[in-house]
């Protein structure tokens, strides 16, 4: 009996932590959105009002940031530091690479970003500038709905692990 | 040679684009001593100046002087290497990209072609790059060593100068080695008015090319500007400046040797009677402002001095 109870714990504590991971990792897509979106208005204000060489404002957009969402940036600075004949949207990838690894966000958050790449330090600072507004804007958006989405699922995720856990159990006894 | 060929593989070749890079490494060293500009168009076959005569790369990696069958540049390689000049940062550049080329670390010139905007009477910027061309600068120390005596007679006075030159002649090297020797020897301050940088190859406001120690470069500084800024702030007992001709720079010429400072500048002409036929110019002869004229051609290699006219 005692097995039984412990076992019946374990399940309903095992799927109970999964659905609160799941809570937490939509909450991180908010967080690493809004960083993401800061670092690139730092970036952007580095570029136009600073003139500062990409791989520097890279290094320095980096610096600003949170640990997971530096890493595109460290990544991309990095690269451009070596002066190896990589472009900027090469280096930029890379950086994606690095990011799509450590951060909670999903494909819809790395297209976007995908689309920093071509764009980056190619044109006059005004046209920088004008193409950070619009990935700016973009983003805020991302977050919104993310934000919306974390908000509607948190209960979801919450509380729906430990009732799939205690259905489950339901199932098997 | 192996200098000249280190010189163009340490400071030019990491802006070319690997295929470009590849291609001109496999060159003959001999042919470094006198790789005069690169030349990348778009579509169209990589051409290098050597010497007096153009050059474009066959397939088999040779020099050849027809343009069929030759390596053909790509848009690829006009972007990375546009992205490698400007370390991916055309917006920081966007003064010199205005004025239509680019100077690299080491004084080189990277002069750009493709779609110029325009804002009223203004160049905005050039976009949708098609075409670079890298000049390579070099430095060819003492190669104004046997006139120099002419142009400080006796070792103390200044003679206003101008040298009198076709394009290609080699009058900015000239230029370049009279403002090293005069800047060297004795206790005189120089003042380079650069505004195509091609005198000091300024990168950065530094000058890449040996100027002297007691030169002061205004870089990209309008000339009649310049001149006038120098007077009054930089205390110079010369000032050098390249290819004069408009009627502002005559008048900025005047007000310096009416200040006491002496002026040694270079203008585009093949010889004193095709500079005469210049207006500006041909005014100022007549007020005897310059004292001495050295002609220079490519008679015997650029930087032959043909003439020494004395006005004085």
């Amino acid at each position: 009996m005692g097995i039984k109870t412990l076992g019946i714990c374990m399940v309903i504590a095992g799927f109970g932590m999964w659905g609160l991971l799941g809570a937490r990792r939509q909450d991180k897509r908010v967080q690493q959105l809004k960083n993401l979106r800061m670092a690139i208005g730092f970036l952007e204000k580095e570029i136009f009002y600073m003139q500062t060489p990409l791989s520097l404002a890279m290094s320095r957009a980096g610096q600003f940031c949170d640990y997971t969402v530096s890493g595109l940036f460290k990544e991309c600075a990095g690269n451009l530091e070596k002066k190896s004949g990589i472009t900027g949207y090469e280096a930029w990838q890379s950086g994606l690479e690095k990011l799509k690894q450590e951060s909670e966000l999903k494909p819809i958050d790395l297209e976007l970003l995908k689309s920093v790449g071509p764009q980056l330090g190619v044109s006059d600072r005004a046209e920088q500038q004008k193409f950070f507004t619009l990935i700016h804007e973009e983003l805020k958006l991302l977050e919104e709905t993310a934000y919306r989405e974390a908000e509607a699922g948190r209960k979801i995720w919450s509380y729906g692990g430990f009732i799939l856990g205690a259905a489950i159990v339901i199932l098997l006894l | 040679m192996t200098g000249d060929k280190e010189l163009v593989k340490r400071q030019i070749l990491p802006y070319l684009s690997l295929p470009v890079k590849n291609i001109i490494l496999q060159l003959n060293e001999r042919f470094f001593n006198s790789l005069e500009e690169i030349r990348l168009r778009s579509g169209q076959p990589l051409v290098m100046k050597i010497g007096d005569k153009d050059y474009a790369v066959n397939l088999n990696g040779e020099l050849v002087k027809s343009l069929e069958n030759v390596y053909v540049v790509t848009s690829e390689d006009i972007y990375r290497t546009i992205a490698s000049i400007s370390d991916n940062s055309l917006y920081a550049f966007e003064e010199e990209i205005r004025r239509g080329f680019i100077t690299v670390p080491g004084g080189h010139r990277a002069g750009l072609a493709g779609q110029v905007v325009v804002e009223g009477s203004q160049v905005r910027t050039i976009k949708e790059f098609s075409g670079i061309c890298l000049r390579i600068a070099r430095e060819v120390k003492n190669c104004a060593g046997s006139v120099i005596s002419n142009v400080i007679p006796g070792g103390s006075r200044i003679l206003n100068t101008l040298i009198i030159s076709p394009p290609r002649c080699g009058k900015t090297t000239f230029l370049r080695d009279i403002t090293r020797i005069i800047s060297s020897s004795g206790q005189r301050n120089v003042v380079v008015v650069d505004e195509r940088s091609e005198i000091a190859g300024c990168y950065r406001g530094i000058p890449q090319l040996d100027v002297g120690p007691r030169t002061d470069v205004l870089d990209a500084c309008p000339k009649a500007l310049g001149m006038i800024m120098a007077v009054r702030a930089l205390s110079p007992q010369v000032i050098v400046t390249d290819e004069v001709g408009r009627i502002e720079d005559a008048e900025a010429i005047l007000e310096c040797i009416n200040a006491g400072v002496a002026v040694i500048t270079s203008v585009h002409a093949g010889s004193l009677r095709e500079l005469s036929r210049r207006p500006v110019m041909n005014k100022l002869l007549e007020q005897n402002i310059f004292q001495l004229g050295i002609v220079l051609s490519r008679g015997k290699g650029p930087g032959t001095v043909e003439e020494l006219i004395r006005w004085d």
